[in-house]
């Protein structure tokens, strides 16, 4: 293989590898807000997916175990917001962010209690490079079952129909609470397979921080997608992409900060062009209040 | 069966009692009950007190359609009840069902189209084609007839009517007497949550109704003095587009000194056409106010600034701020004009013309009536001599007595010289108020009446689409 | 009494008691302190002695611009996420325009200050007009603006605007004259607290009673009613926004040149999302947020103590400030705007 092909091969790995994690949050992303609940909180699912893998996959000595219970940690999480949202209507961004900040000084208190030292955890088993591709594949698979069930399966017609319109979907019959309760919980699963990922298969360790604003990026990543499952997946391969530049081009001689910011100025600047010419699930975002 | 929200006692002590093969009418003004007990009998809202027995199942076909717009007809028809084949929709299962349905009652349908892209009056039949999926043995229609053409409602009654030959029992929640009249069997009042009248339609006729809803006479309207109508409002190919609504090439004037009434059914082009004088959406075409020409990139406070002022046709979002003060409600569109400190005495006016109840200006509009609401936005927005009025659906959803001092109060400017430029869905509205009479139909004016030549028939076939 | 109880007010308060005391208590058990010993810890080392007040007033101060910008735009119904970027924006400006050029206090103060509201209001004013102009969602905009933010400064500070050598990621020292005086002896407070109380009494007043709060607030709570009544929502956006980023501008300005004297890209200890707390604390109304910032800048303050003499990791201040976001998260109902 001469060197183009193979700096090509390189870059398209990287791509997969940095857009995963990405993928994944995306992907609950969506699945939440077509149920109409907006999910700030999708950074700190990935932080609790991210340190409770490494936690239990440290102390059982078994990352597969450690990456289911990353994936209970991300539901639970996302199930507190989900309560808040649907139980008690309150504002749905306002939540996400506290969310957000006590799952991050959560892990940070987390690190000084089970590890006595602050910043990063110690090393633990991880998934390896077969458990890294497992996941790139299942991540894929899960953005196509995903995009089939909200499209063909009654499940889905009932998530999309809460998402438009709660209060038509109940005079239906549908639970709208319980609907979009479970999607949010089902959406934090998946979307905490992303912070796996990063602790787990990219690395094999927790660090202060790691998630670097991936959640935030993966709504970016919602909207560009218009709220499709492979839509999202098609915009976190692209944000993925810019994050996988930073690599090539540094030896270009770029500023590092510079190439750092380029994940979160494509976002930015895809969230330019595109806003206003998309359309959200009508109800997304407006807490439902049965009268 | 008794029901109170809050404070308010919406059904108080009601019996119904609904036999099958029957329509029966169930008559009140706004905030008589009847929707509220329409409700309860579907089994959306619970009593506080009182028991429902049906021999079936209840359907109810809500006046404010239960349709998911970006869904199709099969997906909205059948939602909650989809054909099956494993885990997923069997698709063309459900589009049979669907079709087959609307072969059955007559009610031609798409079953692939969305609904967001149908007109009203199909949207309707969608609405009915869900309830009817579940062979209902009583249907509740609540003021299904708001958005139909005259001869649609024709059509909408042939269906019902073939209903109740087949053993439905029917409830036709409504305040169109004509329709009671034409379609019912039998029919009950109700005012402030009671049963005030019950009776066989043959033994009783439309005035008798009338005084029962309103429980005496009907209250009189101010009356119209001779003005000297000048030129104010010209409008010539004005063309626009609101959201859904659509207005093409209207060419009428509008003279200070008279109420010009536009008369149609919702979904034509109004809302356009409103939007368009309050600068909410641009137009095209020649629009003059007072001799200058207004500009197609003006702004809402451009219009304001001129005198014009635009009466919005949902107050509750495009009108009040809720949780403010009426105080600070009454001072909405007139802040920059209006020192702070004269906020008070403006809402003390406002208040003691409008017989705004309770009579506080500090407190919170969204605990006030419909009725006093919109006193309050009618107030604010003919305080300050406005020289054009657009008044769109001034009187939706408030009680006859507030309704017939809204109407007071535009007759009054109209006598003081403002041009009332009336959009209503409410023929009587129109006639009671209007000195000349245009209708709208598909977003294009299709005839004009001077009070003297009010024809309801022609009106009825216009309004429909019919040409003259 | 039980009137009083059953008030939404006091029940908001008990939820902040409860997220506080057990929370804080739980997270302290697992940390092997006994809660008493944790929260006194924490109450002593926020107000044990003088100087520990000042330094609560330190904090307080710190959280209150960041709070007040971000009432601000949540009064204006929008989600103004990015205090953070935009309070270390306002505190680069300050630090390098006072290394800079030496100037008399007279001038060199003014010069500090505004140059950080300038630099704080552009990084508003950027999702401002995303937002106007495009309907683009501030939310995703002002948290990517926050990465975007300490990157950009590091860049700064390291690279082409570096006033110090070897990689250091500071500023020059501020001259004295740039110095905001100190308000104590041997302590961190500055004057800046009394500017920040101006500044809060000031909005206070701008919100109720002058027609650019009328029109704020009618936008924020009935956009379309605002409309309307002939107020232009976007460019009340574009002001708000800029406004709001503007004052956690002078908030980052302060802290440089007041406290450390210096910026460097550690400023912050997470101000901008503290204060989105207080903000809601405090109802999103000024004088309230002076208070809400008392109570946590004596969390923040009480917190180092804590850490450094019961042992108590200094992340339970965080989380159960996140944790008291999500319980106040239906204290104010912001009006709903989605655009995208």
């Amino acid at each position: 293989m001469n060197g183009t092909a193979l700096a090509i091969a390189a870059l398209v790995m990287l791509t997969l590898v940095k857009a995963t994690p990405l993928i994944y949050a995306a992907l609950g992303g969506v699945l939440s807000e077509r149920s109409g609940i907006v999910n700030i909180g999708l950074e700190g699912i990935m932080i609790a997916g991210a340190f409770a893998s490494v936690v239990v996959s440290g102390a059982t000595g078994n990352p597969v175990l450690g990456a289911l219970a990353g994936v209970a940690a991300g539901a639970l999480l996302a199930a507190v917001l989900a309560f808040v949202a649907t139980r008690l209507a309150v504002d749905q961004i306002v939540a996400g962010t506290g969310l957000n900040i006590a799952a991050l000084a959560g892990a940070g208190f987390g690190l000084v209690v089970v590890y006595g030292q602050p910043g990063a955890s110690r090393e633990v088993p991880a998934l390896g490079a077969t458990g890294s591709n497992v996941l790139i594949v299942l991540a894929f698979v899960a953005a196509a079952a995903l995009q089939l069930a909200l499209a063909r399966t009654p499940w889905g017609l009932h998530v999309r129909a809460c998402g438009e319109d709660p209060s038509a979907a109940e005079s239906a019959g549908i639970d709208a609470l319980r609907t979009r309760f479970w999607a949010v919980v089902a959406g934090g699963a998946i979307a905490s397979l992303g912070g796996v990922y990063l602790s787990l298969a990219e690395l094999d360790l927790y660090s202060d921080g790691m998630t670097a604003g991936r959640g935030f990026i993966a709504l970016a990543a919602v909207i560009f997608g218009r709220w499709t499952p492979l839509g999202a997946t098609g915009a976190a391969l692209f944000f993925g992409f810019f994050a996988a530049l930073q690599f090539t081009l540094q030896r270009a001689g770029v500023p590092s900060e510079l190439l750092q910011a380029l994940p979160y100025l494509a976002a930015l600047v895809a969230l330019a062009g595109f806003a206003g010419r998309v359309r959200a699930p009508a109800a997304d975002g407006v807490p439902y209040v049965r009268s | 069966m008794r029901r109170a929200f809050g404070p308010v006692l919406a059904v108080d002590g009601v019996d119904l009692e609904l036999l099958p093969g029957e329509i029966h009418a169930l008559v009140g003004e706004n905030g008589a009950g009847k929707s509220t007990l329409a409700a309860i009998a579907y089994g959306a809202i619970a009593p506080d007190e009182g028991s429902i027995a049906a021999s079936g199942s209840v359907g109810l076909v809500h006046q404010h359609f239960k349709l998911i717009e970006r869904l199709r007809v099969w997906e909205n028809v059948l939602l909650n009840r989809e054909p099956r084949r494993g885990w997923s929709i069997d698709v063309a299962a459900a589009r049979e069902r669907v079709r087959g349905l609307a072969a059955r009652y007559g009610l031609e349908v798409d079953p692939d189209a969305r609904v967001e892209t149908l007109p009203i009056g199909i949207k309707q039949r969608v609405e009915l084609l869900r309830e009817l999926d579940r062979e209902p043995t009583v249907l509740l229609l609540d003021e299904p007839t708001a958005a139909l053409a005259p001869s649609e409602i024709a059509s909408f009654f042939a269906t019902v009517t073939d209903l109740a030959k087949r053993g439905t029992a029917i409830l036709v929640v409504t305040h169109k007497l004509a329709e009671v009249i034409a379609y019912s069997q039998r029919v009950t009042v109700m005012r402030h949550g009671r049963v005030v009248a019950r009776s066989l339609t043959a033994e009783t006729d439309a005035g008798a109704i009338a005084r029962a809803m309103v429980g005496g006479e009907l209250p009189a309207l101010a009356s119209r003095l001779e003005t000297q109508p000048r030129a104010l409002l010209e409008v010539r190919g004005l063309s626009a587009r609101s959201g859904t609504s659509v207005l093409r090439d209207a060419t009428f004037d509008v003279r200070a000194g008279e109420i010009v009434g536009v008369a149609g059914i919702e979904g034509n082009g109004q809302t356009a056409l409103a939007d368009a004088l309050a600068a909410i959406v641009p137009f095209s075409g020649e629009l003059r106010f007072d001799g200058a020409l207004l500009r197609a990139d003006d702004t809402p406070a451009d219009r304001l600034a001129r005198g014009i002022r635009v009466i919005p046709q949902d107050r509750r979002h495009e009108a009040l701020v809720l949780d403010w003060t009426v105080r600070d409600n009454v001072a909405l569109g007139r802040q920059r004009t209006l020192p702070l400190a004269k906020f008070g005495e403006a809402a003390r006016e406002v208040i003691e013309r409008f017989d705004v109840r309770p009579p506080n200006a500090d407190a919170i509009a969204g605990m006030l009536s419909g009725g006093n609401q919109q006193k309050i936005v009618v107030g604010r927005m003919l305080a300050d001599a406005p020289r054009l009025v657009v008044a769109y659906q001034p009187t939706r959803g408030i009680d006859i007595g507030a309704a017939a001092l809204v109407q007071s109060r535009l007759i009054e400017a109209r006598n003081a010289g403002a041009g009332v430029l009336l959009i209503s869905f409410e023929l009587d509205e129109i006639f009671a108020c209007a000195d000349r009479v245009l209708v709208i139909a598909n977003g294009r004016f299709a005839g004009a009446f001077a009070r003297a030549e009010i024809d309801r028939g022609r009106i009825g076939a216009l309004m429909a689409g019919h040409t003259a | 009494m039980t009137a009083l109880l059953r008030t939404r007010a006091a029940r908001d308060v008990g939820v902040v008691l409860v997220a506080v005391f057990g929370v804080g208590s739980l997270a302290m058990a697992l940390a092997h302190v006994s809660p008493l010993v944790g929260f006194g810890s924490l109450f002593d080392g926020a107000f044990g002695t003088p100087e520990e007040v000042a330094e609560t007033l330190v904090q307080t101060t710190n959280l209150l611009f960041p709070a007040l910008g971000i009432a601000i735009a949540f009064r204006a119904g929008l989600f103004n996420i990015g205090a953070e970027g935009q309070l270390m924006l306002g505190g680069f400006a300050a630090g390098w325009l006072g290394a800079q050029f030496p100037l008399p206090a007279y001038l060199a103060i003014p010069m500090v200050l505004i140059g950080g509201a300038i630099a704080g209001g552009a990084w508003g004013a950027i999702p401002g007009f995303l937002r106007a102009k495009l309907g683009a969602n501030e939310v995703i905009s002002t948290l990517m603006l926050n990465f975007v933010a300490t990157l950009l400064t590091t860049y700064l500070v390291t690279g082409p605007l570096a006033q110090t050598g070897g990689g250091s990621q500071e500023t020059g020292t501020l001259p004295k004259a740039a110095q905001i005086p100190d308000m104590m002896v041997d302590s961190r407070l500055t004057y800046a607290f009394v500017l920040a109380l101006v500044l809060a009494a000031v909005l206070w007043w701008v919100l109720k009673r002058t027609v650019f709060g009328y029109e704020l607030r009618a936008a924020g709570e009935a956009p379309e009613a605002a409309r309307r009544a002939g107020i232009d929502l976007a460019r009340t956006a574009f002001v708000a926004m800029t406004l709001s980023g503007a004052i956690a501008g002078i908030g980052g300005a302060t802290i440089v040149a007041g406290v450390l004297h210096r910026f460097n890209t550690g400023l912050s200890p997470g101000y901008g999302f503290i204060a989105i707390a207080v903000a809601l604390v405090g109802n999103l109304d000024p004088l309230w947020i002076v208070l809400a910032s008392l109570g946590f800048g004596m969390l923040q303050s009480g917190g180092v103590a804590m850490q450094a003499e019961a042992g108590v990791p200094r992340e339970v201040v965080s989380l159960v400030t996140g944790l008291v976001i999500v319980a106040l998260a239906g204290r104010r109902a912001i009006a709903n705007r989605r655009t995208t």
